[in-house]
């Protein structure tokens, strides 16, 4: 089977485009991360390695959401947490004061962050560039000090959650099973945008807008639906997120850093590529990780994570994949569009 | 006077291809010129290589037995080659006054750009009238006038103009012409790159053809504009117009 | 009545400083085209050196001024050599820059908060527990004085612009590039130049704030998020317009933190912002350059 063409008519079944070899890379995968926990039953003490793994999907689908409004539609959002803060809140809220449980509620909560994200777009995508970005910044210092100052939720002092009544040794399955699903179905969205006409669309926003309103593409709404898109799983992960936790604050979904490490998971992996985001967050949490063993989540940490912004901006800023991509050396394993 | 050769210079825009792919040009002193070519040849570009605001890629330019290649916009303008480019490019919110000073901007001596302020206005009475104005409130006809006096403010030896009539009323493209004529009686070598060939072909001594890049045909303007492929090619028009 | 007019003052002596802090911010963005989302962190280094030179060396905050803005002038122009120079003319480049202008931010508080860690700090000169008394009229001296700076360096900069042979060439930048080009100004250099300018106000800005408010590393996007909003309000690019927007939104704000608590001041700026993006996203002056 031929490699798929960058655009590959819209209508084409996927399947009949995938490389028969990656799409058996896919199927392993799959079932290997299907699989782990069962190694856990059988050996034990992995407690660690399945919080990485679900940590490490959980931000699959962060960056590869992030990547449709920020890759695709070159809007870059810096505030992105926001939609995080919104399912988390949602998912404790429901908990809390309804006993529903997020594995539950998470879908619906990911749907409310999808709704505040056209609402929020509606206002903010008035502005292009720069003006964007800044309005994003302003977006969660708001929702910081709006969540702050809600008593309903704790305020400063945030809100408890139970701990999900489960062994200690199988109490992370729920989670690690739900963030897989999530980082399975946000890297589908992902590919199905990409190789939509609402892909393509926004492709041409991103590169130049003006251009594209002229030549009829509806730019006002593909902005906004790819912002809210952008929002559904990111909901849905904080919504998991805070459960996990048992405890959620604002300063924990609403600190800049947080948003900030959104972007560069995604940018150093390749924004505006299926597998960059992927790749992305793979390398940032490794990195992360070591850092962290190291040095301790200081503000240390903060300065790492703008110097690793620096340095991938400056030197490759289409990031892994892209550069390697762009030099026409991506493997075929990982060239996903 | 002028004499600048332009020696198989390539060039183009950031890391797009080439525009200019090897166009070779010797501008004679005592000519005046009018290049003329379709969209995307590459006129406006080369205008911008001669005056320093584009680096050629490879190829260079030699002004009176200097290489000039790789000399900043300002350097350039030290030895004397002024360039107007395209689209009115104006200080908008400054006075007219203010515009002309911007034109002496390298003379550091103030009284001396003042002075030659005044000598452009006598050419330009319509400037004098509204020195205190913003540059945005002049009709386009005299915030051509207004660029031209700009560039005069040096005492340029060579002025390069891209497309001056442009978005501009007959009469106005006129006058803006009676202008040049003006300056070529003055001594100064004018470049001038026009889409209305016939007014530009008319004003100038020497015709210049560009396409794709390079020099497709020169020779003395009343032979371009009456030759039949040229005019085939890039002045399709006029032979409608001479025909109606 | 008095109450409203003592709000109102107080209002307008932070709007001052507002002014003063957003000075550079819109001076960068005029002739470069570049949201400085780092000038805000910039402040702040500028407030710790302020803060050192205090207590070490027993500088009024005020006089600090002196030492920090020739320095941060200096660091503008190394950061401006490092980062901006190749790549900026490009509008294509521009959203990266402003994401390098985001990670530099980053690095800065990271810096900092290692370094001196995130405890609440300002300098305490005689004058910031002052105040004088004009008739009904209570006003804290700190204020006062960090506005009366602020209007003289707004002033000198001013003039410099409106007066100087420099003042033309950076206008003339910020008006059209290449007409500025054109007539033989050295716009890389205009814009290192400004870039260390805006540096220099941002050391200004970080003594002047150093008395007035308390400050930690981390506040320098709240600060951020505030001097954006009223510079889009008044128009990215104007500093006329930069100076209504910080006077307008900071009597408002004030009025607001009198009635219901200082916590929601800066809520003012922010939901400023998204009205403006609502209603007329250039601002009220803006330059017509894309947004």
């Amino acid at each position: 089977m031929t490699q798929a063409a960058d655009n590959a008519h819209p209508g084409a079944p996927v399947a009949a485009n995938v490389n028969p070899s990656r799409r058996n890379l896919f199927i392993v995968v799959i079932v290997a991360a299907l699989a782990f926990p069962l190694l856990q039953v059988a050996v034990g003490g992995l407690n660690y390695y399945l919080h990485m793994a679900l940590f490490l999907f959980m931000n699959i689908a962060i960056a590869s959401s992030w990547n449709i409004i920020g890759g695709y539609a070159g809007y870059i959002s810096l505030g992105h947490n926001v939609f995080f803060a919104i399912g988390g809140y949602a998912a404790a809220i429901l908990f809390a004061y309804f006993g529903v449980s997020p594995f539950i509620a998470f879908p619906l909560c990911g749907l409310v962050s999808m709704a505040a994200g056209f609402l929020i777009g509606a206002i903010t995508l008035r502005a292009r560039g720069p003006t964007f970005i800044i309005s994003t910044i302003a977006l969660v210092l708001l929702a910081k000090i709006l969540l702050d100052n809600w008593p309903y939720i704790g305020g400063t002092n945030g809100i408890s959650l139970p701990l999900l009544d489960l062994p200690v040794e199988y109490v992370k399955f729920p989670f690690y099973y739900a963030m897989l699903a999530l980082a399975i179905a946000a890297v589908a969205l992902s590919y199905a945008i990409r190789r939509s006409k609402f892909g393509l669309g926004l492709r041409a926003i991103s590169q130049d807008e003006t251009k594209a309103e002229i030549a009829g593409i509806p730019t006002r709404f593909y902005k906004i639906l790819a912002f809210a898109l952008s929002g559904l799983f990111i909901g849905m992960a904080g919504a998991l997120w805070g459960y996990y936790l048992t405890y959620l604050s604002p300063v924990i979904f609403l600190s800049i850093l947080v948003g900030a490490k959104f972007v560069l998971m995604t940018i150093l992996g390749g924004r505006g590529t299926v597998s960059g985001p992927v790749v992305g967050a793979i390398v940032f949490i490794l990195a992360n990780e070591f850092f962290v063993s190291q040095f301790g989540a200081s503000e240390l940490n903060i300065a790492a994570t703008g110097l690793a912004l620096v340095v991938v901006l400056m030197f490759f800023p289409e990031g892994i994949v892209g550069t390697l991509k762009k030099k026409g050396r991506l493997p075929k394993l990982l060239d996903w569009d | 006077m002028a004499h600048i050769e332009i020696n198989n210079v390539v060039a183009g825009y950031g890391s797009g291809p080439d525009i200019l792919t090897g166009i070779t040009l010797k501008i004679e002193p005592d000519r005046s010129y009018c290049i003329i070519g379709p969209n995307g040849a590459g006129k406006s570009t080369l205008l911008k290589v001669i005056c320093g605001l584009l680096q050629p890629r490879s190829g260079n330019v030699v002004f009176n037995g200097t290489n000039m290649t790789g000399l900043r916009p300002d350097e350039v303008l030290q030895r004397g080659i002024c360039f107007v480019p395209q689209d009115r490019s104006l200080f908008p919110d400054m006075t007219v006054r203010e515009n002309l000073r911007m034109g002496g901007y390298i003379l550091k001596d103030r009284a001396e750009v003042d002075r030659r302020i005044e000598s452009v206005l006598g050419m330009f009475p319509v400037l004098a009238e509204r020195l205190g104005q913003p540059a945005k409130t002049l009709s386009g006809g005299q915030q051509q006038q207004l660029l031209i006096g700009r560039a005069l403010v040096l005492r340029p030896k060579v002025i390069m103009l891209d497309e001056p009539t442009l978005g501009l009323a007959p009469k106005i493209s006129k006058q803006i012409f009676d202008s040049m004529n003006q300056l070529k009686a003055a001594g100064i070598s004018i470049i001038v790159v026009e889409q209305n060939a016939r007014l530009g072909l008319k004003f100038a001594d020497w015709g210049c053809v560009l396409d794709l890049g390079r020099m497709v045909f020169e020779g003395p303007s009343g032979t371009v504009l009456s030759d039949r492929r040229i005019e085939e090619l890039y002045l399709g028009r006029l032979r409608k117009e001479v025909a109606a | 009545m008095v109450q409203n007019i003592q709000i109102m003052i107080l209002g307008l002596a932070l709007g001052g400083v507002y002014a003063l802090m957003a000075s550079g911010l819109t001076l960068i963005f005029g002739v470069m085209g570049i949201v400085n989302l780092a000038h805000a962190a910039f402040m702040m280094a500028a407030a710790f050196m302020a803060f050192f030179i205090f207590r070490d060396l027993g500088i009024d905050p005020i006089v600090s001024i002196v030492i920090t803005m020739p320095a941060m002038f200096a660091l503008g122009v190394i950061v401006y050599k490092l980062v901006f120079a190749r790549s900026f003319a490009d509008p294509a480049k521009r959203s990266v820059m402003v994401l390098m202008t985001f990670a530099m931010a980053l690095v800065i508080e990271g810096t900092l908060g290692f370094f001196f860690s995130n405890i609440y700090r300002s300098t305490t000169p005689s004058y910031a527990s002052e105040a004088i008394i004009a008739g009904p009229f209570f006003l804290p001296s700190a204020q006062l004085y960090a506005m009366g700076l602020s209007i003289v360096i707004l002033g000198a900069l001013w003039a410099m612009l409106k007066f100087s042979r420099t003042g033309y060439a950076i206008r003339a930048t910020m008006h059209n590039r290449t007409a500025a080009e054109v007539v033989g100004v050295n716009v890389d250099r205009i814009s290192m130049l400004v870039f260390g300018i805006g540096m220099a106000l941002a050391g200004a800005s970080g003594s002047v704030l150093s008395f007035v408010f308390s400050f930690y590393p981390g506040k320098h996007w709240e600060f951020v998020a505030i001097l954006l909003s009223l510079v889009v309000l008044g128009g990215m690019g104007s500093l006329l317009g930069a100076l209504i927007g910080a006077l307008s939104l900071s009597v408002v704000a004030a009025f607001v933190s009198a009635n219901y608590g200082p916590t929601w001041s800066p809520v003012t700026f922010y939901l400023a912002l998204f009205v403006i993006l609502m209603v007329r996203p250039q601002g009220l002056l803006g330059k017509k350059m894309e947004l």
